[in-house]
């Protein structure tokens, strides 16, 4: 398998908003090839089994562009790198080489040969805007919303950042209502409901 | 478990163990019939269920790899080159024990007694196979019961709901945020929410434990068995009979007619590749209504003097709004919709086109974080960055969304048939999808969508966005591509769902439906496959299968 295992038809069927209410769109099959291997929590500063140093440094850079650290965790904090590193080694293996080349050629667009991660952030946005619609960047971008957003087995969405983000705990798993606002209001204006 | 010897007859061979194969596997088994249940996918179980959108939705564990492994491609028109790409079946079911009932949202509608003679009452329709039901909802009422006893459904009945001999069996599921914003619309427009009926248990029932409100409902197995999946409520009493097999990775290729006319084995291909017999003495096919007319046409035109199997596949059209409120909703706890709007389940000439449907209130794709930050967040120019960031973290507890769902109609056009070249990751000839809906079915979703707009203007939505509605590429329902019929030269199956061609095969599953429901299919498929059962050991009863 190839990068079209998310060919850019993918991105732009899914990115053009019918996703956003066609929404059984959602069953994506084959980001990659299916694995069943075992996926352990990485701790911070882990060693990378996959990427180089080097390499974990300017997916990292780039990660940290996508869901930058505000006041809240970013793709850093949440160990998206480390999804990345743990994904190349189990499902995403076949994504590696295309990430590689996309990252080789970014790279050779900077100027005075410098790195991608020596930029300093208003740079290395300019730089992903104008790659934003290539395929390795819409992948990586996915990837970087994956490890920020998937379950923390997979290597990131360290300590459910990424849920406590959008407002959900990470340790509860069963809801009891009122659920939000208009429903508790509902039930105010209906006791009998 | 027992498990059968291939080489020697079993009662029935039901091919796929979904809506209707896991019914009608309880049904016969627990009658005493020797059953072996052949499904392709793989025995996953309640236990086996998590909330890993990695694993379930990129990774595609329910749907597999797509046209790369089953050469499934699309076309509009027959005259177009069919397309084999993207990630993407164009008919999507969930390959595992208990099928698409495994995945669903569990919507449970009735059909209305108007679904079964509309033709009669609003005419034909030039172009199309619009066409009566054999037979009428008084027929099918027990049997809608039954799904709502024996599998489980909650509810409470709505403004305008056909009649029903027994009450529902438990009170609906508790109302959520996008529900109370459909209470308040729908009558600020003098329209009706009715309460969504769900096929997941508010209360314990038949030895299930009730909905846990985790969210993860669509595109989710339920992790607590709530769901009212055949793999929940029926594969276990089938099981527990004695007289069932379930085997599942077994990919069947072709079903056997000999030269009496009858059926005899099926042959499969088990979990390593290798070529298996099941010898039956009949054979129930519920594969879908892809596969089944699939296996027909790849078993030399089994069952087929009609010329319709494959035709008349119907897809329900779709349609939708999102917006976004000022306080959060929090749709990610509870169930997808708990609130429909039914007002325009009927068609009316008036509007100008043929279609109903319903407009119900869900959380959509502000459900579960992944999909949400990926796919399903407000347009924007630059959907990554601070900006986006601080978006979703606003936009996820306060979206919802307006689904439509909908008919579609009948025709030649719109089928199932074999690629003349393609062939899936078994050697077997792939499916290849022809769809384009009729212009009533747009004109009605987008008809809907529309109403879906108004109400979320109604209350008060601070942002909305939508896409017109335009012609289905794929489906997740899978209809009428056998359907039953009085006339052998306009349909595959009787009214009891046997083979008008082959006495011993019976076919039941979406296919079997002559028209589309109103966007709702699964509760009419499973009410039919109890029927269907009935009808199946009447007639093994009587010696006459």
């Amino acid at each position: 398998m190839d990068h079209r295992a998310i060919s850019r038809r993918l991105f732009l069927e899914q990115s053009a908003g019918a996703a956003g209410m066609a929404w059984a769109r959602v069953a994506i099959p084959g980001l990659a090839a299916i694995s069943q291997a075992a996926c352990t929590a990485k701790e911070e500063k882990a060693p990378f089994t996959i990427l180089s140093e080097a390499e974990a440094l300017e997916f990292e850079a780039i990660a940290a562009r996508i869901i930058p650290t505000t006041d809240t965790p970013g793709a850093t904090e949440a160990g998206v790198v480390y999804f990345f590193d743990q994904s190349f080694g189990t499902f995403n293996a076949p994504m590696l080489p295309m990430l590689r080349g996309g990252l080789d050629e970014l790279q050779s667009g900077i100027a005075d040969g410098k790195l991608f991660s020596a930029l300093g952030p208003n740079e290395q946005d300019a730089i992903l805007e104008q790659a934003q619609n290539t395929p390795f960047f819409q992948i990586f971008r996915i990837m970087t919303f994956a490890g920020f957003f998937g379950m923390s087995e997979y290597g990131g969405n360290k300590d459910g950042v990424g849920w406590e983000l959008l407002g959900m705990n990470p340790h509860e798993h069963a809801y009891s209502p009122p659920f939000g606002y208009y429903d508790a209001e509902y039930l105010e204006e209906n006791p009998d409901a | 478990m027992p498990e059968y010897n291939t080489r020697e007859e079993v009662d029935f061979v039901i091919i796929g163990s979904g809506a209707a194969g896991g019914i009608i596997a309880k049904e016969l088994s627990t009658a005493g019939f020797s059953t072996v249940v052949l499904e392709q996918g793989k025995y996953r179980k309640t236990s086996d269920f998590t909330h890993d959108e990695i694993k379930y939705f990129l990774n595609g564990e329910w749907f597999g790899a797509g046209p790369r492994e089953s050469g499934m491609s699309f076309r509009e028109n027959a005259e177009d080159e069919p397309q084999t790409g993207g990630q993407q079946d164009p008919a999507l079911y969930a390959k595992t024990v208990g099928g698409s009932s495994v995945v669903f949202s569990a919507h449970f509608w009735r059909m209305r007694p108007i679904d079964f003679n509309e033709r009669s009452v609003l005419g034909s329709i030039e172009g199309t196979n619009f066409a009566d039901w054999p037979i009428t909802y008084e027929d099918l009422e027990p049997y809608y019961t039954k799904v709502e006893w024996d599998m489980g459904v909650s509810g409470a009945p709505g403004h305008s709901d056909p009649p029903r001999s027994k009450p529902y069996p438990m009170p609906p599921l508790p109302i959520n945020s996008s529900g109370a914003i459909m209470e308040k619309a729908a009558a600020a427009l003098g329209l009706h929410a009715d309460v969504q009926a769900h096929a997941i248990l508010s209360r314990a029932h038949n030895g299930r434990p009730p909905c846990l409100q985790c969210g993860f409902c669509a595109f989710f197995g339920c992790e607590v068995g709530a769901k009212s999946s055949s793999l929940a409520a029926m594969i276990p009493l089938a099981e527990a009979s004695g007289n069932c097999e379930i085997r599942p990775e077994s990919t069947v290729f072709r079903i056997v007619k000999d030269a009496d006319g009858r059926v005899s084995e099926v042959l499969y291909f088990d979990k390593d590749g290798n070529e298996q017999g099941q010898k039956t003495k009949a054979v129930v096919l519920s594969a879908n209504g892809a596969e089944s007319p699939r296996l027909l046409l790849e078993s030399d035109n089994l069952a087929n003097s009609s010329g319709f199997v494959g035709r008349n596949l119907m897809f329900n059209a779709h349609g939708g709004v999102n917006a976004v409120f000022e306080h959060p909703l929090n749709e990610y706890k509870g169930v997808q919709a708990t609130r429909v709007v039914l007002d325009y389940y009927e068609s009316d000439p008036q509007r100008g086109f043929y279609g109903g449907g319903g407009i119900d209130a869900r959380g959509g794709l502000a459900m579960t974080p992944l999909m949400y930050a990926t796919f399903g967040a407000p347009p924007a120019e630059k959907n990554w960055g601070t900006d986006y960031k601080e978006m979703i973290a606003h936009s996820f507890s306060r979206q919802m969304g307006m689904m439509v769902s909908a008919t579609s109609l009948p025709m030649d056009r719109n089928n199932i048939t074999l690629h003349p070249s393609n062939t899936d990751k078994w050697g077997r000839p792939a499916i290849l999808v022809t769809n384009k809906d009729h212009p009533d079915d747009i004109a009605n979703a987008q008809f809907l969508q529309d109403k879906g707009q108004e109400l979320l203007d109604a209350a008060g939505a601070t942002r909305t966005w939508s896409q017109p509605v335009g012609p289905s590429q794929f489906g997740v329902h899978l209809l009428g591509t056998c359907r039953m019929g009085d006339d052998s030269a306009t349909s595959v199956i009787d009214k009891n769902h046997r083979s008008h061609d082959v006495p011993n095969l019976f076919i039941c599953d979406g296919s079997s439906l002559v028209s589309s429901t109103r966007g709702q299919p699964t509760m009419t498929i499973m009410a039919l496959a109890f029927r269907a059962a009935d009808k199946i050991k009447a007639a093994a009863g009587a010696g006459d299968v």
